[in-house]
């Protein structure tokens, strides 16, 4: 017994330690008892990323927790409350933009987001004294903020154009600001949005053209720049073509002109040419240079996407046959690779670079083609011989039976 | 000898040669179509074989440190890479934004689509550009000489 009880002593000890090692904290105990706003934060808090660094309400709002009565919210204790909309920025930044401050909990996050705000159309107008514009809070949360890299956060990537919207898409909030609201809509429906709703993370959204805290719209000059992050040989190609001259002197977005901006599409071959649905004659006209280069390219893309097809669909015919035409479909993959080279050369504006790919793949989609015919040819030899050999099988099996009932027919077999 | 004595009817000797000639032209062709598929089997026709699990991509000793080549991989393109520290790596060399065939580019070590210039590193991870995900990675072996491809159970 002597024993036991030092034993149950050291056991409760090391089961109350961690209790006794959390910090009081007053706020959380009497706000969670609140109805309202004022207890929200309280029921909140334990979700927060600040929490879970082992953060408390003092560290940003000051005040005493260690304090119990209501002194710990007095100002000789240092309590700021809370920030107005046009104050949460430094609120905010007070720690976000101490580098040495933050190194303690995430050496590799960044310190410039505060400089970066005040750079943005949402800063400038706080600035201005517009408490409508976004300031941290309004797209990260409050008192449940969760790290960027948490899929339930606002600002994770696949979030991020909700969250956008959330203002953005709203006619009555944004009345008075002069931008239309449809964008969020737009972008819905583009081949960025698609990608990232089939979980490519890296895919553009709202924050990657505008930027997220220095968020502000591409001028003109720099879409293509905006662009070429991501599309660079379409860029590289853009400005070396005659265009990027043309376009400059217009005033027109490079990319923008022909892609849009948020309503992204995947783009057509329709596009290119002197259709109804393309793209050229919106400034090029009958009897111009521009006009003659994208009939041009037009035809040549029509090419080789009529061979290929034409070759794609005699080698699925053969495979479903049961031929083996691996080679030609390996072939075909390059011509493949040239129509969409072709496609991307488009924007050199060029009919002779755009010529090299389609001619290239012209060709190896008619070798392909070909080869598919060959086989089918093989196939339909076999399908005759396959034909024939039952013919005869039959047959032997008809004049079988006939030898057998013939034979069984014969006076000596009768008897 | 008299047609009678042999219990059959006079008329009826056209009738058996024509069966006997059925049947002996059914048998033969039949036997024919027995053959043709043993003899195509054993002088097979001018066409690669296809496998789709496994392939030899290379020998070894084809290719040096810092280098890839493409291979076929029953209908679709493999590449084999040859990491700068004698490493084999391969992938489907089909891209995964809009299907063109990749390359390995020596001086940048990494994968590398000419279409939209899309970059995967050496593990086929798309690191740049616009492909939206990683290379499907294929299993390699060295047996002997041959460095075989496997498509992963």
């Amino acid at each position: 017994m002597r024993k036991t009880i030092p034993s149950l002593v050291v056991l409760l000890v090391a089961i109350a330690s961690p209790l006794a090692a959390a910090p009081k904290n007053s706020c959380l105990t009497c706000h969670a008892e609140l109805e309202g706003p004022q207890g929200e934060p309280a029921k909140k808090f334990p979700s927060d990323v600040h929490n879970q660094a082992g953060l408390g309400c003092a560290d940003c709002h000051g005040g005493d927790p260690q304090d119990d009565s209501m002194t710990a919210m007095s100002p000789a204790k240092g309590f700021r409350g809370a920030p107005k909309k046009t104050a949460i920025p430094e609120f905010c930044g007070k720690c976000h933009s101490d580098s040495n401050y933050m190194r303690r909990f995430n050496p590799g996050l960044r310190t410039d987001q505060l400089s970066q705000y005040w750079t943005s159309v949402h800063g400038k107008r706080l600035r201005q004294g517009d408490a409508k514009v976004a300031a941290c809070v309004d797209c990260h949360s409050v008192h449940d903020i969760l790290a960027v890299t948490d899929t339930r956060a606002p600002v994770y990537p696949t979030n991020v154009a909700t969250t956008c919207a959330r203002c953005h898409a709203d006619a009555a909030y944004m009345k008075g600001y002069n931008l239309p609201t449809n964008q969020p809509a737009q972008y819905a429906k583009s081949v960025h949005a698609h990608a990232l709703a089939q979980g490519d993370t890296s895919a553009p959204t709202c924050s990657t053209c505008h930027g997220n805290h220095g968020a502000a719209p591409p001028g003109v000059s720099s879409v293509e720049n905006v662009c070429g992050t991501c599309h660079v040989i379409n860029q590289q190609l853009f400005e070396k073509s005659p265009h990027q001259a043309a376009f400059a002197k217009m005033g027109l977005p490079a990319c923008v002109q022909c892609h849009s901006n948020h309503e992204i599409v995947p783009p057509t071959d329709a596009w290119v040419g002197v259709g109804s649905n393309a793209t050229c004659i919106q400034c090029h006209a009958a009897g111009d240079k521009g006009y003659a280069a994208a009939q041009r390219i037009a035809g040549d893309l029509a090419k080789l996407e009529t061979f290929y097809q034409r070759a794609e669909d005699v080698l699925n015919t053969a495979e479903r046959s049961g031929m083996e035409v691996s080679t030609p479909r390996v072939e075909l993959v390059s011509a493949h690779g040239d129509l969409i080279k072709a496609r991307v050369e488009v924007h050199s504006f060029n009919p002779g670079e755009v010529q090299k790919f389609t001619d290239e793949g012209t060709d190896i989609s008619q070798k392909a083609y070909q080869a598919g015919v060959v086989a089918l040819r093989e196939r339909d030899t076999r399908r005759k011989g396959l034909g024939v050999s039952l013919i005869f099988i039959v047959l032997a099996i008809g004049g079988l039976y006939l030898k057998i009932r013939q034979m069984e027919s014969t006076p000596a077999n009768r008897h | 000898m008299d047609p009678a004595d042999r219990g059959q009817p006079e008329g009826a000797q056209p009738s058996r040669r024509w069966i006997s000639l059925l049947l002996g032209s059914g048998v033969l062709a039949s036997i024919a179509s027995f053959l043709y598929p043993a003899i195509r089997y054993i002088i097979p026709p001018p066409l690669a074989e296809s496998s789709s699990r496994s392939v030899v991509a290379a020998k070894v000793g084809d290719l040096k440190n810092n280098s890839g080549v493409v291979f076929k991989f029953g209908s679709e393109p493999g590449i084999l890479v040859r990491l700068a520290d004698g490493q084999y790596r391969a992938f489907t060399a089909v891209c995964t934004h809009l299907s063109c065939t990749v390359q390995y580019r020596a001086d940048l070590r990494e994968i590398w689509c000419p279409c939209h210039n899309g970059l995967y590193d050496l593990a086929g991870r798309n690191v740049s550009g616009p492909p939206p995900r990683p290379l499907q990675a294929y299993e390699v072996h060295i047996q002997g000489e041959d460095i075989v491809v496997s498509r992963s159970a």
